[in-house]
């Protein structure tokens, strides 16, 4: 084996636990999933535990499958791109030397995310999804008048909804649109 | 050490066959004696005590039925009361018993074995097969698998190849290894399929091929699907015919039953070659009244695509759902390779290309692929200096199925995600639940179903040694690791202090270290029956 390697290995080893999985697959952080792929092949041919299957130090392979197994971890994560999102944060922020590794909080930190984003597209509460539902079919149908009475009815039980406000705004707009325009309400 | 050489083993349900690659030459299927480059997995237990494998061990499945055993690769690594398990029994004829904690024999004559014995011994004629062609002997091979076996049956495997006396570089999956003998060496940056119908399992692995690399995207199968499964369709259909004809129900005799197998098997053979097939089995069995009945019947390949249209169907939904979760579509994949006995057939041919709207590759003996894979992965591995060389290749694979762990109400919590690459780790905290605890039991599962029961049990560890303190006071740091064979294993650490926790296995179908040693020398006395006939 090559010696300047065999230094790589034992410097990599040493520093894997400060290393953020961008720095284990050598890239800067934002790289694309192309370049994030790319770097998974480039790292697999140099630490692959096969190249080093008939190595007479069992150290040597303990140390390149600790290396490679992180290195698999990684990429995991950073394949995934709900998961890169989520990481790229942790480890921007504060809190970066303890978010190294995802672990089980922050993987269930992401499906809490996605979890949360599908009922505010659908609404918490069984009302308000009904609810919410009759509006789009009446914003389908171009009743606007009938989805806004709907949306309003939903903001009764889920005051906080974004999604719901948000539509509602639109369909308000809507309704502004083709109020006829010169003909104001006037007052004799 | 340049002269050190390890052979690949495909270890089929129904054949087998093993390989060699020796530096810059491409890697070849060793024949035996007779030219034969693949050997039934069947291995027949004679009266002076020696044992008969392969293609002549096959012909006794009729005349010595009740000793001589075939398809054990359904049965290894599996607990006594899987369904697969209860199926062989009602149509095995050699005897299925229950072991010590829930794991699966076979008793033949006076001898009671366990299913990795019975794969050692297909293993040993394989060794046995590739010293006599080298004229050298062999210690090392790399053995494949299905890439949806779990972690007991490739533990099982694993044990075998012990067992045979051969030191097991590594378990790696059919289809890895039917890809890497398709891009080995060719330069190439493809993504593809592999679709492997073997006997008893079905495999489909979604690859990229970027050069020396191949990264498994993604892999499904199905362990109860195989080329069997076809032959007891037309069983069936000759039985139930037979039986409107003669009134006689075939299949309430173990002899006729095996009579009939291998008639559904040459049939579908037959059809698939000459598009039509004429059964005749003379004198299958005797009427009431004493005369001797044959069998007579005759096949055409519309008859047969209707009877297995929905087995066929059924590989595609595996197809769907490996292409899904490697995010592809068919119109992606730049190639598809077919591995395995039954993909020669034109229904399977036809279907796959309507499938992917391509030719699947053609130069590619679906039968040996695989053992030509693991040869060239067994030299890959051997070799220090391959990387120099230009010969390396790397092997990205994954984890066929979810790791899991059992919670309160029979509920399981993912740990590692399937077609998470290999090797990986993953650490999960626990902490105890009662003062003074001082043993923690984890459940560990592989599987896709929140429950307990739809998923199958890898064991029960048992954690002691740790500081002994208040409920929740004392947080243990369990890792779970699956190596590069898919090989799962836990160890524990207290998160404060570090101490390793000590670790025992409570539940496993697997082999114990003493079984294994004594099979091991009860495997090597042995004598292999080889160069003559039954």
């Amino acid at each position: 084996m090559d010696p300047q390697f065999l230094a790589e290995v034992q410097a990599l080893a040493g520093a894997l636990d400060q290393l953020d999985y961008f720095g284990v697959l050598k890239i800067p952080q934002g790289a694309s999933p192309a370049e994030i792929k790319a770097a998974y092949y480039r790292e697999s041919r140099a630490y692959h535990p096969d190249r080093f299957a008939a190595a007479p130090d069992p150290a040597l392979r303990e140390t390149v499958g600790r290396i490679y197994r992180r290195i698999n971890e990684a990429y995991t994560v950073l394949r995934d791109d709900r998961k890169r999102t989520r990481y790229q944060q942790d480890v921007s922020g504060p809190d970066r030397m303890s978010k190294l590794r995802f672990t089980e909080a922050e993987e269930a930190a992401v499906k809490e995310e996605q979890k949360r984003k599908m009922e505010e597209q659908l609404g918490q509460t069984p009302n308000g999804r009904k609810l919410y539902a009759t509006a789009l079919a009446e914003i389908q149908a171009g009743r606007w008048e009938a989805a806004e009475r709907a949306l309003k009815s939903a903001l009764m039980y889920e005051s906080a909804n974004q999604k719901f406000k948000d539509q509602l705004a639109a369909v308000q707009k809507e309704i502004e649109k083709t109020r006829p325009k010169g003909d104001q309400f006037r007052i004799k | 050490m340049s002269d050190d050489i390890a052979v690949g083993i495909d270890l089929g349900t129904s054949y087998s066959a093993v390989a060699i690659s020796r530096g810059d030459s491409p890697p070849e299927v060793l024949a035996n004696e007779w030219g034969e480059r693949t050997h039934a997995s069947v291995v027949s237990f004679l009266e002076d005590g020696t044992v008969l494998v392969g293609n002549n061990a096959k012909k006794n499945i009729i005349t010595n039925a009740e000793n001589t055993v075939y398809s054990a690769k359904r049965l290894i690594g599996r607990f006594y009361f899987s369904d697969e398990v209860k199926k062989a029994q009602s149509v095995m004829p050699y005897q299925i018993v229950e072991g010590p904690n829930n794991s699966v024999r076979v008793q033949v004559k006076n001898k009671v074995l366990a299913i990795p014995e019975v794969s050692a011994l297909v293993l040993k004629e394989m060794k046995a097969i590739a010293e006599t062609a080298l004229g050298r002997e062999v210690k090392k091979a790399v053995v494949t698998c299905p890439a949806y076996f779990n972690d007991n049956q490739r533990q099982a495997t694993k044990d075998a190849g012990r067992i045979a006396g051969l030191e097991v570089l590594r378990i790696i999956n059919e289809p890895t290894a039917a890809a890497l003998a398709y891009g080995f060496g060719k330069d190439i940056s493809q993504k593809i399929c592999v679709y492997d119908l073997g006997g008893g399992t079905f495999d489909v692995s979604i690859l990229e091929i970027g050069k020396d690399v191949f990264e498994v995207l993604s892999t499904a199968g199905d362990t109860y699907l195989g080329g069997d499964d076809f032959d007891d369709r037309i069983m069936t259909w000759l039985a139930d015919d037979f039986l409107q004809r003669h009134g006689l129900d075939l299949r309430q005799n173990k002899f006729c039953l095996q009579m009939l197998k291998e008639a559904g098997e040459q049939a579908k053979i037959q059809v698939g070659r000459e598009g039509t097939a004429q059964i005749h089995v003379p004198g299958i069995c005797q009427s009431p009244e004493g005369d001797v009945l044959d069998l007579a019947q005759k096949l055409n390949a519309d008859q047969f695509n209707r009877m297995v249209m929905d087995l066929v169907q059924r590989t595609f939904k595996v197809c769907d759902e490996a292409l899904q979760s490697a995010r592809l579509t068919a119109g992606d994949i730049d190639a598809v390779i077919l591995v395995g006995g039954p993909t020669r057939l034109p229904i399977i041919r036809n279907s796959v290309k309507h499938y992917f709207q391509q030719d699947p590759m053609t130069g590619i003996d679906p039968d040996e692929v695989v053992a030509m894979g693991a040869a060239i992965q067994a030299n890959a591995l051997l070799n220090v200096r391959a990387a120099e060389r230009g010969q390396a290749s790397y092997l990205l694979d994954v984890t066929p199925l979810s790791l899991r762990v059992g919670t309160v109400g029979g509920f399981t919590e993912k740990i590692i995600e399937k077609n998470t690459p290999i090797p990986i780790e993953k650490s999960k905290t626990f902490t105890t639940s009662r003062d003074g605890q001082d043993r923690v039991r984890i459940r560990v599962y592989q599987g896709e179903s929140n429950r307990a029961e739809g998923c199958e049990l890898l064991g029960e560890f048992e954690f002691t040694g740790f500081r002994i303190g208040y409920r929740g006071e004392v947080q243990i740091q369990v890792t779970f690791e699956i190596d590069s064979n898919g090989i799962v294993n836990v160890s524990a650490a207290d998160l404060e202090t570090g101490q390793k926790t000590s670790t025992t296995i409570n539940l496993s179908s697997g082999l114990s270290e003493q079984d294994i040693r004594k099979a091991i020398d009860q495997n090597a006395e042995t004598a292999l029956a080889r160069g003559r006939a039954a």
